[in-house]
C-alpha cells in the first residue's frame, strides 16, 4: 500500500535549476513542518478561507492553535523583509481559520479508513503526540494517546495561558483529531495501572511523546524556603483555574525564556503587584523572543538582565534574591557555558520567585526492560528512525529534542508518525527536501512597491491586565486579505519550457523585472529570484512556452468556464481591487489581470459569458505588479479588435478601471 | 528572418465561410517570432472564427494545432492525423506553409491567412525592418554593410538619387537615405573615396527571374 505525505525528509541535494518542483519560497523551507505559506496566504488575499485552512491542514494538524503560537520562522526567512517587512505569516493563519470558522467550512474532520489493523500507543498528547496520532491516522494506521493530565494538550494547555491561546480554541483542535478515529485517553498515566511493559505487548508500536513536564530546579541556598516556586506547576495551577498559593505582590521571575515571560505576565494578572524577570543573558540575548518581550514590557514588567541567581534570601520566608553579575552566557564555540562576577553581588527585593531556567522530562514510567535512557535521564535516540533501544517503541518531541517551539515538536511527531508507519509496513512516499529561492535582487527590490505591514490588533494593555482573556484579537478580514495581498508570491510565477521556446527573446523583452533569460545557445529560463509572478511573459509568449505555477492558464481558463457555464456577465479582476465593477456578474480574481491573455478572453465569450468586464488599475496606478495594467489593456484592445472584425459587438469585452486597495499604495 | 502580418479577417472570413471543419495550422519559427502567426496566435484567429460562426448561424467546428516549422515536410506530415476529416487548412505561417500543406495533403483546400513580407530584423520588441531582399549576390562588403538593394527605395546601386534631402528619402522624411548611411560608414573607415568608383553590373540571374530557384548542398545526399 503506497500513501503520500507532504512531510519532507532530509537529503543532500544539488542547487536545482529553475522550474525544478523542489525550489520553494523560504518562508515553506523555514518552517519546520514547511507548511505550504505562500499558497494559503494567496488563498487568504483571494477569500477563499476555507481552502486556506486545508491548505495548512495538509501539513499542520493544530492549525488554531499554532496560528496563535507559532515561533514563526517563515517570517524571518519571507523575502518581502528585503524589501520592506515580511509579511506576517502566523497572523494570516489565523485569519484563514477564523474566516472559515465563520463560513462554517473546513472544520469537518476527514473519514479515515484504518486499513492497516495496526494500532499505535502513543503515550503523551502535546502536540508532538497529536501530530503523530493525525499523521498516522491519515496513513491509516489506528492510535490511542495516553494523557496522564485530566485533559488532553500537554504544554499546549497546562504552560500556554489563555490570553495566548483560548482553551477552546485547543479543544477544537484536538476535536478534530478525535473526529478522524484518534482515541485520547485522559487521566491515564503510564506507570501506575497501566504498565509500560504490558503497552509494548498489547500495541504493534508506542511513540513516547511525554514532552518536558517538569521544571528544573535551582539548587542554591534557600531552594526549600516555601515562596520559591518552580513554573510548571505554577502555570498548571494557573491553567487549570486553581489558586496559586504563595504568591506575594513583588515576584522575582528567574528565567528570560518564553516560558518564563508567560509566568511573569500571569503572575503580573493573579496579582496586580511588582514583577521582575532576571536573567543570565544580556538584554540583547534573552531566548524569549522579541515580541513577547515587548508584550510583557508593554504589560509593566521589569526585566533585569546579566545577572545570575546565587542564593534566595529569607529567614523562613523569601525577602529577595542574591544575584551575581553574569559576565558572559556562551563560550567561544557558542555553548552554554556563563562565567560571573563572583564579587559583584546585588540583592533583588521580593516576597516571592518563581523559577523558570527549564524544564525536563518524567521518565520514571520505563521499566527496566528499556528503552534505554543515558547517565544523565536522557532517551537514547536516533534522531533519522525515531527509535529508541527498545524495538517497536519510538519517541519524539522536546523529551528528545530538548526544549523549542511547538511547530517544531509538530515536524517532530510528524517525522515519528512516518517512521512508525514504516515500522508498521506502510509504504510512505516521500518528497524531495525543498530548497529556498534566494533573496530578492536589489533592482527588482526597487520596482517593488513598499507597503505597511498590518499589525495585530491587541487589547489594552491596562484592560488586558485585567483576566486572561485572549490579548490579540484577530486581524480580521479586511486587514488580513490586505496583509495576503503583500505576498510577493514567491516562487509560483512562470513556468519555462525548454522544449516549446523558440528563443524569440519576446520573454526577455516584456519583463518588468528582468527575470527571463536566454543564452547564445537559445537556452533560456527564468531567474525565480527575480519573477514576481505578475504573467506578463506568459501573456506574450508566441510559442506558449511560458505557462504559471499558480494559477496557470488551463486553471484560470477552468474557472472561467465554470463561472459563466450558466451564462451571464463575468468580472475578470485581481486580488487587490477595493470594489466589483460589476456586482451582479460572476467573479474570477487573479492575482493580476496582466495574466489574461486575447484567448482566454475570447475563451469567456466561447464559453457563454454575455458580457466580460476586465477591472483595471488606472494609468497612473500600477498596482501590486509594475506594468500589469499596460498589458491587459493591450490584451482588452486586440480582443476587442478581433471581436470587431469577427462582425461582434466589441463591447462584450469592456475595461472598467477599479481602485487598489489602499494597502497596496505607496508609503 | 521572414515576417508576416495577418490577413484582413474580411479576406479570411470569404475563404471560410465555404467550408464546415476547419484547421487552423500555426507555425512556430518566424512568425512566430514576430508574433503574427504562432501558436498563441493561431488559437486566438481559430476563437475568433468560431465567435464569427456561431454569431453568423455557421456550423461546423474550428480547430487549431501548431508544428514547429511549416517548411518542413516532417513537421507537417506530424499533423496528418489532425488534417483527417476537415474541408480546410488555414496556416498562419509564411507562404511557405500553405504550399507545403498542399503538396502533402492534395485533397484538402488550403488557404493562407497570412501576407508575406519581407525578411527583416527586429528593430524594438514590436518592430521590424526589411534587410534583406534575397537577390542571390549580396554586395554590402562595398557598401559598409548596408544593403541598397532592399534599403534605398529606388533600389540603386550607385546613389544617391537627386531625391536625397538632409540624408532623408524623398519618400518620407521617416526613411534615412540608404546611400547618405552608406557614405558615412565608408567615411569612417576613410574609405569614402571607393564611392567614386563605378560599380559593375549585378548578377541578376540569381534573383527572382528565371524560375524558381532551386538550392542543393552537395555532399549531404541520403
Amino acid at each position: 500500500m503506497e500513501r503520500k505525505l507532504t512531510e519532507n525528509i532530509s537529503r543532500s541535494s544539488a542547487r536545482p535549476v529553475p522550474g525544478d518542483a523542489r525550489l520553494r519560497p523560504p518562508c515553506e523551507v523555514a518552517c519546520p513542518i514547511h507548511t505550504d505559506a505562500q499558497r494559503y496566504i494567496q488563498l487568504v488575499a483571494e477569500g477563499h478561507y476555507d481552502w486556506a485552512l486545508a491548505i495548512i491542514r495538509e501539513t499542520n494538524p493544530l492549525p488554531q492553535s499554532i496560528g496563535r503560537i507559532c515561533a514563526h520562522p517563515c517570517e524571518e526567512a519571507c523575502r518581502r523583509g528585503g524589501v520592506d517587512e515580511p509579511i506576517a505569516i502566523c497572523n494570516l493563519k489565523r485569519v484563514a481559520s477564523d474566516g472559515a470558522k465563520a463560513s462554517g467550512l473546513g472544520y469537518e474532520p476527514p473519514k479515515v479508513e484504518f486499513t492497516t489493523g495496526k494500532k499505535v500507543a502513543i503515550i503523551g498528547s502535546g502536540p508532538s503526540g497529536l501530530a503523530a496520532a493525525h499523521d498516522l491516522a491519515l496513513l491509516g494506521v489506528q492510535s490511542v494517546i495516553f494523557e496522564k493530565q485530566p485533559e488532553a494538550g500537554g504544554f499546549l494547555r497546562t504552560g500556554i495561558l489563555n490570553y495566548r491561546l483560548p482553551k477552546n480554541i485547543l479543544d477544537e483542535d484536538i476535536d478534530y483529531i478525535r473526529g478522524m478515529g484518534v482515541e485520547i485517553r485522559t487521566g491515564s498515566a503510564i506507570g501506575g495501572e497501566i504498565n509500560f511493559d504490558d503497552l509494548v505487548q498489547e500495541y504493534d508500536a508506542v511513540l513516547i511523546a511525554v514532552g518536558l513536564s517538569e521544571s528544573r530546579p535551582l539548587p542554591i541556598p534557600g531552594a526549600d524556603l516555601p515562596q520559591v516556586l518552580l513554573a510548571v506547576p505554577f502555570l498548571e495551577d494557573v491553567n487549570a483555574g486553581r489558586e496559586t498559593s504563595g504568591l506575594g505582590k513583588d515576584i522575582i521571575v528567574i528565567g528570560g525564556g518564553n516560558v518564563a515571560i508567560d509566568v511573569a505576565r500571569s503572575a503580573k494578572r493573579i496579582t496586580g503587584g511588582k514583577v521582575t524577570m532576571v536573567c543570565l543573558e544580556a538584554d540583547h540575548e534573552m531566548p524569549a523572543h522579541d515580541w513577547e518581550i515587548a508584550d510583557a514590557r508593554a504589560e509593566g514588567i521589569e526585566m533585569i538582565c546579566s545577572q545570575g541567581p546565587s542564593a534566595f534570601v529569607g529567614d523562613g520566608k523569601v525577602e529577595g534574591l542574591q544575584v551575581k553579575k553574569c559576565e558572559s552566557v556562551f563560550d567561544e564555540h557558542g555553548r552554554f557555558s556563563p562565567t560571573f562576577c563572583e564579587t559583584e553581588l546585588s540583592v533583588i527585593p521580593g516576597d516571592t520567585v518563581i523559577v523558570t531556567i527549564g524544564q525536563m522530562s518524567n521518565l520514571t514510567f520505563l521499566t527496566e526492560n528499556g528503552p534505554a535512557v543515558n547517565e544523565r535521564g536522557i532517551l537514547i535516540f536516533d534522531r533519522e528512525q525515531c527509535t529508541t533501544s527498545r524495538r517497536g517503541v519510538f519517541a519524539s518531541g522536546e523529551v528528545v529534542t530538548g526544549p523549542g517551539a511547538a511547530v517544531n515538536a509538530l515536524a517532530s511527531g510528524k517525522r515519528a508518525a512516518i517512521a512508525v508507519a514504516r515500522y508498521l509496513g506502510v509504504d510512505v512516499n516521500f518528497s524531495h527536501e525543498p530548497v529556498a529561492i534566494g533573496e530578492v535582487p536589489t533592482d527588482v527590490k526597487e520596482k517593488i512597491k513598499s507597503a505597511p505591514r498590518r499589525q495585530m490588533p491587541a487589547r489594552d494593555s491596562g484592560e488586558r491586565l485585567k483576566d486572561f482573556e485572549e490579548v490579540e484579537t484577530g486581524l480580521g478580514e479586511v486587514d488580513g486579505r490586505c496583509e495576503a495581498s503583500r505576498c510577493l508570491l514567491c516562487g509560483s510565477g512562470a513556468r519555462f519550457s525548454e522544449t516549446k521556446c523558440i528563443a524569440c527573446l519576446t520573454c526577455v523583452r516584456v519583463c518588468p523585472y528582468g527575470a527571463p533569460w536566454e543564452d547564445k545557445d537559445g537556452l533560456g529560463g527564468i531567474d525565480p529570484d527575480k519573477c514576481q509572478a505578475c504573467g506578463i511573459c506568459f501573456t506574450q509568449c508566441p510559442a506558449k512556452a511560458i505557462d504559471l505555477v499558480m494559477l496557470s492558464e488551463d486553471e484560470i481558463s477552468g474557472r472561467i468556464y465554470e463561472a459563466v457555464s450558466a451564462g451571464g456577465d463575468l468580472e475578470l479582476g485581481c486580488w487587490y481591487s477595493q470594489s466589483r465593477v460589476a456586482p451582479d456578474a460572476a467573479l474570477v480574481a487573479l492575482p493580476c489581470t496582466s495574466r489574461l491573455s486575447v484567448s482566454l478572453l475570447l475563451g469567456a465569450l466561447e464559453a457563454g459569458a454575455t458580457k466580460v468586464h476586465v477591472a483595471v488599475c488606472s494609468e497612473d496606478d500600477d498596482g501590486h505588479f509594475v506594468h500589469g495594467h499596460r498589458q491587459t489593456r493591450a490584451a482588452v484592445t486586440e480582443a476587442k479588435k478581433l471581436l470587431e472584425e469577427a462582425g461582434l459587438d466589441p463591447e462584450k469585452i469592456a475595461l472598467e478601471l477599479v481602485a487598489v486597495k489602499k494597502c497596496m499604495q505607496s508609503t | 528572418m521572414i515576417t508576416a502580418e495577418r490577413k484582413p479577417f474580411e479576406q479570411i472570413k470569404a475563404v471560410t465561410d465555404q467550408f464546415e471543419n476547419i484547421l487552423v495550422v500555426g507555425c512556430n519559427t518566424c512568425v512566430a517570432v514576430c508574433l503574427t502567426g504562432g501558436e498563441k496566435e493561431a488559437e486566438q484567429l481559430a476563437s475568433q472564427l468560431r465567435l464569427q460562426r456561431q454569431n453568423d448561424g455557421v456550423g461546423g467546428t474550428v480547430e487549431t494545432v501548431t508544428v514547429l516549422r511549416q517548411c518542413e515536410n516532417e513537421y507537417v506530415d506530424s499533423v496528418a492525423a489532425q488534417v483527417e476529416g476537415k474541408d480546410l487548412i488555414l496556416s498562419t505561417a509564411c507562404s511557405i506553409g500553405p504550399q507545403l500543406f498542399a503538396d502533402r495533403f492534395p485533397k484538402v483546400r488550403v488557404a493562407p491567412a497570412m501576407n508575406t513580407n519581407m525578411l527583416g530584423v527586429v528593430k524594438q520588441h514590436h518592430v521590424w525592418t526589411e534587410y534583406c531582399a534575397a537577390c542571390g549576390d549580396c554586395g554590402i562588403f562595398n557598401t559598409g554593410g548596408i544593403c541598397p538593394i532592399v534599403r534605398c527605395a529606388k533600389t540603386l546601386l550607385n546613389g544617391p538619387c537627386g531625391g536625397s534631402q538632409g540624408g532623408r528619402c524623398e519618400i518620407s522624411p521617416d526613411v534615412p537615405c540608404v546611400w547618405q548611411l552608406i557614405y558615412d560608414k565608408l567615411a569612417s573607415f576613410g574609405l569614402e573615396g571607393n564611392l567614386s568608383r563605378i560599380g559593375g553590373p549585378k548578377n541578376w540571374s540569381k534573383s527572382s527571374s528565371g524560375g524558381p530557384r532551386t538550392m542543393k548542398k552537395e555532399g549531404f545526399e541520403p
